[in-house]
């Protein structure tokens, strides 16, 4: 999976890079429009993650420029800008996703994943883990061919877990990913430990192996290893 | 008071003791100019009748006659210089009641006897005249005032009507369609000064409104990017197995700080975009559908909290509110309700078309006063979580809006009110 990065501010750059290359994508990235335009011009990605402000030019003709080449790609495009109405001129141009800064690099990742799900019309629209099996589209799961029942939000967490697999994952973040930004108007995170319970209970009920460990006080990791 | 109401008072004060003077006058000179003219008739009638005397009485005999209009008899009085003309006035039998009658008397000598001359003449008819040119006068003149008036009335609509238009327009005059409102050129002077001043006014208004907007816009955009370079460098930071407990812990502490940083942010360009009318729209939203909407979406902390949710929906309470107030509105108050509840505790939630009711058992002490719906004044017993802004937003919305918003709590209850004001049009500017 090809992945093109483009935004200026280097060190966010750098940080998203590594965390996506550590995910299992092929990264590149660039500053600029211009670089940006070349880059798009010459090569195929799978998805372009794009920053509106850029030197030279706006992230939202970049996303102009792909629909107008008929791109495959999918475009999600990162702002510091949280306006409705930024977010909605990204939508109607054609971009997949919008998500403003600050964001959570799994929470990035996650999307990256689903956004290349959807687009990957031929292709198998299958996630597997070892002997876990999701069927995107039915929502449906299955532990070594035999179906486990999950609730929406559990559904979410097993697809968020794999998408970052082996990495550590704040209750914040897994917070804010299932529930969204409104979780914050109500409590603190503490009430997703349930809904991990839950999860892990079903699978493990399945015969999955045991793979949402707890790092104590911090989060989760989603691991075979 | 009107200055249409103002011109005609003062215009009203002016002329009618103008007219009043001027109708005494003429009134009295056409009074004069008619005593004038039967004063010389009867002068000339008393000529002709001493001429006659004269011959009449050279042969010596005594002159006597008496008739209602002219008396001449013999007298011992001395003789008068001059002939004195004055206004009697004497019963009349047919029309029962006292005429005026110019009168001329004098005392003559003719042939050495004194003769008594009285000429009399009716004024009766130079009366009547008078009062005819009275009335005509007072028709006229009044006639004269009415159209005068009508005339100024309707002028006056004519030559202020671009000034009303003018102004219906800034009425109407909203921030954000500031740039399309013009205001013509018309064909009087000073009305071509003030629109054209209202013009650059606008202009400049909606300049520095679209430059307040990307300043907010843009301190938001130069504050967030920062928070996202450090966020993204403690969440790869967290990702090396080699790091200790504590180190963890810092790790997350400052990830939680920064959430805060930059929810704080979040809020406070929200509070700015709110203030500067940037949520105006056209549409009805039911407060209602918007309280569902959040119980269905909360229920999951509700049933955590083992919370007893009491709904009484009698109606929708239907506003003009933009979808993102009206989430953070209601997801503010249902929030702070779920949040500083008990477990097992009761929320109450009423909407009904004008009132909108929200209270939450709790064992918080009330909110004193002077923090209430204030910025950042945060009571430290609340939750790290808050921001210590959900309150001001409410309480913005809810004055941009012209709600009425009231806090009460007692018994362990904390509740908030939001009353649609009676009678109070929506703000538009």
């Amino acid at each position: 999976m090809k992945i093109l990065i483009i935004e200026d501010e280097h060190a966010l750059q750098e940080s998203i890079f590594k965390y996506l290359e550590h995910q299992g994508f092929i990264c590149e990235a660039v500053s600029d429009f211009l670089q940006a335009k070349d880059k798009l011009a010459r090569f195929d990605y799978d998805c372009i993650v794009v920053d509106i402000g850029l030197p030279y030019g706006s992230g939202l003709d970049l996303v102009k420029e792909l629909k107008y080449m008929e791109s495959k790609a999918g475009i999600i495009i990162i702002s510091a800008k949280n306006a409705l109405e930024d977010k909605l001129a990204g939508l109607d141009l054609g971009a997949d996703d919008y998500l403003a800064k600050p964001f959570y690099l799994s929470e990035l990742t996650s999307r990256i994943n689903a956004i290349i799900r959807r687009r990957n019309f031929s292709g198998s629209k299958v996630i597997t883990f070892n002997e876990i099996k999701l069927e995107a589209e039915a929502q449906l799961v299955t532990v070594n061919d035999k179906p486990v029942v999950l609730t929406d939000k559990e559904y979410q967490l097993l697809e968020y877990f794999i998408a970052n697999r082996r990495r550590l994952l704040t209750k914040a973040a897994i917070a804010e990913h299932i529930w969204g930004e409104e979780y914050l108007h109500v409590s603190n995170f503490d009430f997703i430990y349930s809904q991990i319970k839950n999860l892990r209970k079903k699978l493990l009920d399945a015969g999955s192996g045991d793979y949402i460990k707890t790092v104590y006080r911090a989060g989760y990791r989603f691991t075979d290893q | 008071m009107k200055l249409l109401t103002k011109t005609t008072f003062y215009f009203l004060i002016t002329m009618v003791p103008l007219l009043a003077v001027a109708g005494f006058y003429l009134v009295n000179q056409f009074s004069k100019e008619i005593n004038y003219r039967s004063d010389k008739e009867l002068v000339s009638d008393e000529i002709q009748w001493i001429q006659y005397l004269e011959t009449a009485v050279a042969n010596g005999t005594t002159f006597f006659l008496k008739t209602p209009e002219l008396s001449i008899f013999p007298t011992d009085a001395d003789v008068d210089e001059y002939a004195t003309i004055t206004t009697t006035y004497s019963y009349s039998k047919t029309k029962n009641e006292d005429i005026p009658y110019r009168q001329l008397a004098q005392v003559i000598s003719i042939s050495g006897n004194h003769y008594q001359i009285y000429i009399r003449q009716s004024q009766e008819q130079k009366a009547a005249l008078e009062s005819d040119v009275k009335w005509i006068m007072l028709f006229v003149l009044a006639g004269l005032f009415a159209a005068t008036l009508i005339f100024n009335w309707v002028i006056s609509k004519r030559l202020w009507k671009p000034f009303r238009r003018s102004l219906n327009k800034i009425r109407s005059a909203e921030l954000q369609k500031m740039e399309a409102m013009h205001f013509e050129t018309t064909n009087t002077e000073e009305f071509n000064e003030l629109n054209a001043s209202l013009n650059y006014m606008t202009g400049k208004i909606y300049k520095d409104y679209v430059n307040m907007k990307e300043f907010t816009e843009n301190a938001a955009h130069e504050m967030q990017t920062p928070v996202a370079v450090v966020l993204s460098k403690l969440e790869l930071l967290l990702q090396d197995n080699n790091l200790k407990e504590e180190q963890v812990q810092s790790i997350l502490e400052s990830v939680a700080a920064l959430q805060r940083l930059s929810k704080l942010n979040e809020g406070l360009l929200l509070l700015a975009k709110i203030e500067n009318n940037q949520y105006e729209t056209t549409e009805e939203i039911s407060l209602a559908e918007i309280t569902k909407k959040y119980l269905h979406l909360f229920n999951e902390f509700i049933k955590e909290k083992q919370l007893t949710v009491q709904t009484t929906f009698t109606g929708e309470f239907k506003i003009n509110l933009h979808p993102i107030l009206a989430d953070s509105l209601i997801s503010n108050l249902l929030g702070n309700a779920i949040k500083y509840n008990y477990t097992a505790g009761m929320i109450e939630i009423s909407v009904s078309e004008n009132h909108f009711h929200i209270s939450n058992t709790s064992l918080l002490k009330p909110i004193p006063s002077e923090k209430l719906f204030k910025r950042l004044k945060n009571s430290k017993e609340s939750l790290e979580s808050s921001n210590g802004l959900g309150l001001a937003i409410v309480k913005k919305i809810a004055e941009v809006k012209k709600l009425g918003i009231t806090y009460h709590a007692g018994n362990g209850l904390h509740s908030f009110d939001i009353i649609r004001e009676k009678g109070r049009k929506e703000q538009t500017l």
